[in-house]
């Protein structure tokens, strides 16, 4: 049978973000994919070095929406090496806090798309209801319902009182129960199961090989998890569960997300109870001398690198990321490799790509 | 000359035409409401279908320019002209008796294959790579649910045919009359495996959650639709909305046609449309995805298949 060539973006309501897939097919069968990228290049590393160090922490926040606390924590955390600012405990506290709502409705976003994918409607407006208690939350605690702008050299800018910690506890009480009936949802129901076990399958030597990352990685057998392997903020304090399956599948990456999401909640619960008192952020900025230094952390989409070079000047020589979807997209070319059409924006969208911070 | 009027009122005016087009948008809206309701939405208007064909039939129609033009603008045009025909072929019980002239339920089968395959001719003529897919994909689809619905219509046409001791009956006319006397054949169990594949049949041939495969939007977008732009796009629009009548109101002439005569003949009609759309066709597509296309054409082979022939032995030997 000849083959032909579809193309699948750069604009395509499957897709999230500009992202070009020129697929040969052979019939309804992927044969081939080739990946297009840089539809949304901005020049942020450049930009980076144009600004001031402090002035950086609302610029690498707005990279991308879903990880927009990940970056500036990253990137606060080099800093930190650099100047050597010890982080306070209560302020390493509310940095995890804030890492794990993100983290919550960026999974949540990611399982309800997946519903969408398969044209089931009425579960995505589900888990898009229930993300929205996170929103909530996040809008209250921050003031904002995506850039949460929670980070700053050596600490925290925000602080939670009792007030807020107890309604906290509350919101978490009302998530759970949802996020069980979700978890339900997602392994009963035949809809799903017939349209996302057994596609885009990734091995776990592949997924080694590709040294994939996240949520990806773990769905593939690979228990790695910055946040258990090189503790930062207040993970230390914490026993991280770290779930993994063997399948690698599109339907184990969901399900990989929603046992994080039910992990999170309890990890949040600990951190909000265990909250030490003391000072969020130190009372005056720190000098930056000449340093580099690498800083790493768990964004929801895997592990994300920062590395940043100062100059002694208010302003960094370089400053360079590796974003976990830049792992992870290429070992879309294994994924789609024999998949059908019908399935190809279930398996792009099974890796949550974040195409703007890749591409940046 | 009264009788050419009459036919062409019936297929311009009442049933087909005008009001099958405003039943049909009307139906559309109250499916929509009824769908965002369930999912805790608000929902767009109830007239939303009707400002989008208004909002459509003012805009330009793009011709791509690897299309081929004639049967690209021809194709939505020979649909809707296809649907008013089927529309004005359909016995509305009390209400309507369609003249002999127009023809008969082979004719009305032949007129409900028209929008499929229009479909797939403007699939393929629009040049765009989703419009073959959608082509191929409509083509699978109706080769799998075509069958079983012949089977039911033959299972009908038996019944009446032998319940009036004359073999078989084609006449939709004839079909309702007999029920009318003997009671719906909703309500004789010989009848319910044609019934159940029925149901199988009209999300399929209306492209409905799990059978909206050839237009799946996330997949294809909406394959052999993508291209077309305004009136044109209007003009499918239109032929849908009227399909999803012809289709459901052939369903109520089939099994439970059952009616008083006048205006009241008229509102049970109606009411039926929208139970049988809410329960056929809201129900079903709020609660459940998309299947694959290969999941799609297997499911056929079997459930709606089975059911079908069970109709048929039923419908002849019970």
């Amino acid at each position: 049978m000849s083959t032909y060539t579809i193309p699948v973006g750069p604009l395509h309501v499957a897709l999230e973000e500009p992202m070009y897939f020129k697929v040969e097919v052979s019939g309804e069968t992927v044969v081939s994919v080739d990946i297009t990228a840089g539809h949304v290049h901005r020049g942020v590393e450049y930009l980076l070095s144009k600004r001031t160090i402090f002035q950086n922490i609302t610029l690498t926040e707005r990279i991308c929406s879903l990880c927009s606390n990940s970056h500036p924590e990253a990137y606060c955390m080099a800093i930190e090496q650099i100047a050597g600012v010890v982080v306070s405990p209560r302020g390493e506290y509310l940095r995890a806090v804030a890492d794990e709502i993100k983290r919550i409705a960026s999974h949540l976003f990611n399982v309800g798309i997946m519903a969408h994918l398969i044209g089931f409607e009425s579960l995505f407006m589900h888990a898009m209801e229930i993300r929205e208690i996170m929103q909530d939350v996040k809008e209250t605690v921050f003031g904002n319902r995506m850039d949460i702008g929670a980070n700053c050299i050596g600490g925290v800018r925000y602080d939670l009182d009792d007030d807020q910690r107890s309604w906290l506890l509350g919101q978490l009480d009302r998530l759970e129960p949802q996020i069980d009936e979700l978890v339900g949802i997602y392994t009963t129901n035949r809809s799903i199961l017939n349209r996302t076990q057994g596609i885009g399958v990734l091995s776990p030597a592949e997924a080694i090989e590709y040294a994939v990352a996240g949520p990806v990685a773990r769905a593939s057998g690979v228990a790695y998890d910055v946040r258990v392997k090189s503790p930062y903020t207040a993970y230390d304090k914490l026993t991280v569960e770290v779930p993994t399956r063997t399948a690698g599948d599109v339907w184990s990456r969901a399900m990989i997300r929603l046992s994080e999401v039910k992990i999170s909640i309890g990890l949040l619960r600990r951190l909000i109870e265990d909250l030490p008192d003391g000072p969020t952020a130190p009372a005056e900025r720190p000098e930056i001398p000449a340093g580099e230094a690498i800083a790493k952390c768990e964004a929801p989409r895997g592990e994300l690198i920062y590395y940043v070079r100062t100059n002694g000047t208010n302003k960094p020589e370089r400053v360079k990321w590796r974003v976990p979807s830049f792992m992870n997209w290429d070992a879309l070319c294994t994924m789609l490799k024999g998949a059908r059409i019908s399935d190809i924006a279930l398996i792009v969208n099974s890796i949550d790509p974040c195409i703007s911070c890749t591409e940046r | 000359m009264v009788d050419t009027i009459i036919l062409l009122a019936a297929v311009l005016v009442f049933p087909g035409g005008l009001f099958v087009l405003a039943l049909g948008l009307g139906l559309k809206g109250v499916d929509r409401r009824i769908a965002a309701r369930l999912q805790r939405r608000v929902g767009p208007p109830l007239l939303q279908p009707f400002f989008d064909l208004v909002k459509l039939a003012g805009k330009r129609t793009l011709v791509p320019e690897d299309a081929c033009a004639p049967v690209f603008l021809g194709a939505p045009l020979v649909g809707v002209v296809a649907m008013m025909v089927a529309a004005a072929l359909i016995p509305i019980q009390g209400v309507y008796t369609p003249s002999p002239i127009l023809g008969d339920l082979l004719v009305l089968f032949y007129l409900m294959v028209v929008p499929a395959v229009v479909l797939m001719v403007a699939g393929s003529s629009s040049g765009s790579p989703y419009g073959a897919i959608g082509f191929s994909r409509e083509m699978t689809m109706m080769l799998s649910y075509e069958v079983p619905i012949v089977l039911v219509v033959v299972a009908v046409a038996l019944r009446t045919g032998m319940g009036q001791g004359d073999g078989i009956t084609f006449s939709l006319t004839e079909i309702v009359h007999y029920q009318q006397i003997h009671g719906a054949f909703l309500l004789d169990p010989a009848m319910w495996p044609a019934f159940l594949a029925f149901l199988a049949f009209l999300p399929a041939n209306l492209g409905i959650a799990p059978f909206d495969i050839p237009e799946a939007e996330t997949e294809v977008l909406e394959g052999p639709l993508l291209e077309y732009s305004g009136p044109a796009l209007g003009l499918f629009k239109a032929m849908a909305a009227i399909k999803t009548v012809v289709v459901l109101s052939l369903g109520i002439c089939l099994f439970l046609p059952n009616a008083p005569d006048g205006l009241a003949g008229l509102a049970v009609q109606i009411l039926k449309l929208l139970v049988v759309m809410t329960i056929g066709m809201t129900l079903l597509r709020v609660s459940l995805g998309r299947m694959r296309i290969d999941q799609g054409f297997a499911f056929f082979l079997k459930l709606p298949m089975a059911l079908s022939i069970a109709g048929l032995a039923a419908a002849a030997l019970v």
